[in-house]
């Protein structure tokens, strides 16, 4: 079947999540993506032994998946040999994506000038942590980035510390972001015939990351935006998570007198409905901490899926608070793919792995193979991309350029 | 100067505000996207300023055949047609794909959908909430015994999925010239989100995933770690490479860098971690924030302080990359761009469009008498 990206090639040298990641909604969509590693331990990502203190497991998910679809190519870059190799393959490719140190890329001659020397087509991509301008030039990850933009500190309950949005939230959003970017930039490509340098940053992404309340806050300068809000004085309480006998239910139920009733409806509850503290929407909002205490007292009398059940014919919005095990067990996530099963070569049978977020209709993105071996295709892409013999391979390898 | 989507036409049939964010992120880079305002939209505001900057607006009263009908000549025009609307609504309307791609094959129909295009649940409504609540991070991001956090992020993932799955299928389009439908879902935005947590449950299971973990339980005292400073505001580190960092951070914290409790990875992150890191809280709790910051910037270390909107809002490097941008009356600020481009980079053409405000120039440019234009618009 055709893949949307068929035909572009990607020089993916990258680290960890957020390079790896972009590289990967490029090959899941057909692109032939070469991960470019280090001999001998290649791609840190490979060495994560443990997740929340538990371990990894028989099979590094960690690493698999986020270079799944993709070859690998290991060649030592400090080698001017290994160089070489490298500028035979950006002569032969699309796009080139990194996020190293511009430091460590101008030591292996791998600059935007030189490669684009070599090849003026070519798509530089960055994924920095801060940006292409200004001063700050010190070591980025997912959630030293995070922290810097105010999220963490807005959200959950006043006095409680801040919170972490989960492990690599905040490099998913940056990946994504450089592949977009990508894709624009080999657009505009098929008009000029020229590549061009971009750079989607770990903190550019993740202020973008926190727009909902950033935007208000940048807009208004109100630092009410910037706060933590208690869950039992919410903006309106019909909009708010409660607890229920056995878990917590998201209602989103508009502030509107019908809504209003609908759901005293649902109650059974005769009292509440005549009770002139919040008999309008005005008030509903004015007394939003009594009606938060009512309504707590109300929907813990009930399981979830009692209350899911009397809301439903009613027209009621809301869900279920899920944990991950439920997610796990959602056809909603299945039937669409966002959830995969497929093989694992490392442990020799099938896996579920995280699937196709984004879904086309006649080129759809596939789960072909998970993450190479290390140097997998680095003879492959050499003789059939790149046309080396393999005396020129043998000699190579005795330089040390190629493990 | 050129912009990479240049005559690029984008026909905006959405109404939350991560779609249109979405679209938005096109339009910045030059798409001609004319948005369909049909009563309902997102209202005026700091919202509708970032998610509609860029675009045209055009009335059109969709309860109307004639409103409807504008809409789809509209579409035969563009590249690309962009709802959030619930399928049965589409259909209702004659604006499904079937119908809006009918003698258009090449058209990209893409729907920001709650859901997804499949599955029971493909027609409940596109709000963050709803699938944020059903991804399964919401109990774990807070400390035990917390309510669950509602971490409105998920629609914008979601967002910039809209926009790169636009552009992938024009990729196709422009090799092979066929169009297609694109969906990009808040279910599958906030699942994304929370890739790594995700993965990890579904290759190793068990209860650890399923509930809060207590910021003094880490599994790495030194990674992915939150530490109050004496003022009250927090530290966090991350190194995961912890041999390579315990020197400095030894140094720095008071402890001897050869103490037999934490001298290798294993014991910082195996037999002493609980210990590890009841030493380190004690230690980031005597000095205040400003004293950690200045030495995590001296020694270039992995680890920040957690700042508020406040941080941003005032720092330049948020300015010289325009990720922030001054507003043009110069007393507010907005969201600018989080994508550099060196020949190609998003701009500012105009502001976010009042109501209607190009109804006749844009109807009038695809051939619309002035007696049509006044039939279709609202």
């Amino acid at each position: 079947m055709a893949k949307a990206l068929d035909g572009v090639r990607v020089i993916d040298l990258t680290v960890w999540f957020q390079g790896p990641v972009a590289g990967q909604h490029l090959a899941d969509f057909g692109a032939e993506v070469i991960h470019v590693e280090r001999p001998n331990v290649g791609d840190f990502g490979r060495g994560v032994r443990s997740i929340k203190a538990l371990p990894i497991g028989d099979w590094n998910q960690y690493f698999l998946v986020i270079n799944r679809n993709k070859k690998s190519m290991a060649i030592d870059l400090k080698t001017s040999a290994g160089q070489e190799i490298m500028h035979k393959l950006v002569a032969e490719s699309d796009v080139f994506l990194s996020n190293l140190s511009p430091d460590n890329l101008a030591s292996w001659r791998l600059t935007y000038d030189e490669l684009k020397a070599i090849n003026p087509r070519l798509v530089y991509a960055m994924s920095t942590g801060y940006g292409p301008h200004g001063t700050i030039d010190k070591p980025s990850f997912d959630m030293t980035v995070q922290a810097l933009t105010g999220l963490m500190s807005r959200i959950g309950e006043p006095g409680q510390p801040p919170i972490y949005l989960g492990m690599g939230s905040g490099d998913a959003i940056g990946g994504l972001m450089a592949a977009y970017g990508i894709l624009l930039a080999l657009h505009n490509r098929r008009r000029t015939g020229k590549g061009q340098y971009i750079d989607a940053s770990l903190y550019g992404a993740q202020l973008f990351l926190a727009a909902p309340s950033l935007q208000a806050y940048l807009a208004t300068g109100d630092d009410r935006f910037a706060q933590q809000r208690p869950r039992k004085s919410p903006e309106h309480p019909l909009w708010n998570v409660y607890e229920t006998s056995d878990g917590w239910v998201f209602l989103c139920v508009r502030n509107e007198d019908a809504s209003w009733s609908t759901l005293c409806e649902s109650f059974g509850d005769r009292a509440l409905p005549a009770d002139a503290r919040f008999d309008t929407p005005e008030n509903r909002v004015q007394d939003a901490e009594a009606l938060v205490e009512a309504l707590d007292g109300i929907l813990k009398q009930r399981t979830t899926a009692d209350w899911m059940e009397r809301w439903r014919p009613l027209g009621i919005v809301a869900s279920p608070v899920n944990n991950l095990r439920d997610l796990e067990n959602d056809p909603q996530a299945w039937e669409n793919d966002y959830i995969v099963e497929t093989h694992c070569e490392e442990v020799q049978r099938d896996v579920n792995v995280r699937g196709l977020p984004v879904t086309l209709s006649k080129t759809p993105g596939t789960v072909e193979t998970l993450g190479p071996e290390l140097g997998q295709h680095t003879e492959q892409i050499m003789v059939d991309t790149l046309g080396y013999t393999w005396e020129q391979i043998g000699e190579l390898k005795e330089q040390g350029a190629i493990p | 100067m050129t912009a990479a989507l240049d005559g690029l036409v984008v026909v905006d049939n959405t109404r939350e505000f991560f779609s249109s964010l979405g679209v938005a992120m096109l339009a910045d880079f030059g798409a001609d996207v004319i948005r369909i305002d049909s009563g309902v939209s997102l209202s005026p505001g700091y919202h509708h300023e970032l998610a509609n900057r860029n675009k045209r607006s055009v009335s059109l009263d969709l309860d109307s055949n004639v409103g409807r009908q504008a809409v789809r000549d509209l579409a035969a025009k563009a590249d690309v047609f962009v709802t959030d609307a619930a399928l049965k609504t589409l259909a209702e309307r004659g604006l499904d794909y079937a119908t809006v791609s009918a003698g258009k094959p090449d058209l990209i129909y893409a729907r920001a959908s709650g859901f997804g295009p499949k599955g029971p649940d493909n027609d409940l409504p596109p709000l963050d909430e709803l699938a944020a609540a059903r991804t399964g991070m919401m109990p774990i991001l807070p400390q035990p015994g917390q309510p669950p956090v509602y971490p409105q992020i998920g629609g914008m993932y979601t967002a910039v999925m809209l926009a790169f799955g636009v552009t992938t299928a024009l990729h196709h389009r422009e090799e092979i010239g066929e169009g297609q439908e694109v969906d990009v879902s808040l279910l599958a935005g906030n699942m994304y989100g929370a890739s790594l947590d995700l993965q990890a449950y579904l290759a190793i299971g068990g209860e650890r995933f399923l509930h809060p973990v207590s910021r003094m339980d880490a599994g790495n005292p030194m990674s992915g770690t939150l530490y109050i400073t004496s003022d009250g505001l927090w530290a966090t580190l991350t190194m995961p490479d912890t041999d390579r960092w315990w020197p400095d951070l030894s140094e720095i914290v008071g402890l001897d860098v050869d103490d037999p409790r934490f001298n290798s990875h294993e014991l910082r992150c195996e037999v002493n971690r609980l210990e590890l890191i009841d030493e380190l809280a004690k230690a980031f709790d005597r000095e205040p924030a400003d004293h950690w910051r200045a030495i995590f910037t001296e020694r270039q270390m992995s680890a920040d302080i957690i700042e508020r909107y406040d941080f941003p809002v005032q720092d330049k490097q948020a300015y010289d990359n325009r990720y922030i941008l001054e507003a043009a009356n110069g007393d507010s600020k907005t969201l600018g761009f989080p994508i550099f481009m060196t020949d190609t980079p998003a701009q500012m053409h105009r502001p976010a469009p009042a109501s209607g405000e190009h109804t006749s120039e844009v109807l009038g440019g695809i051939g619309y008498s002035a007696d049509q234009i006044a039939k279709a618009g609202s």
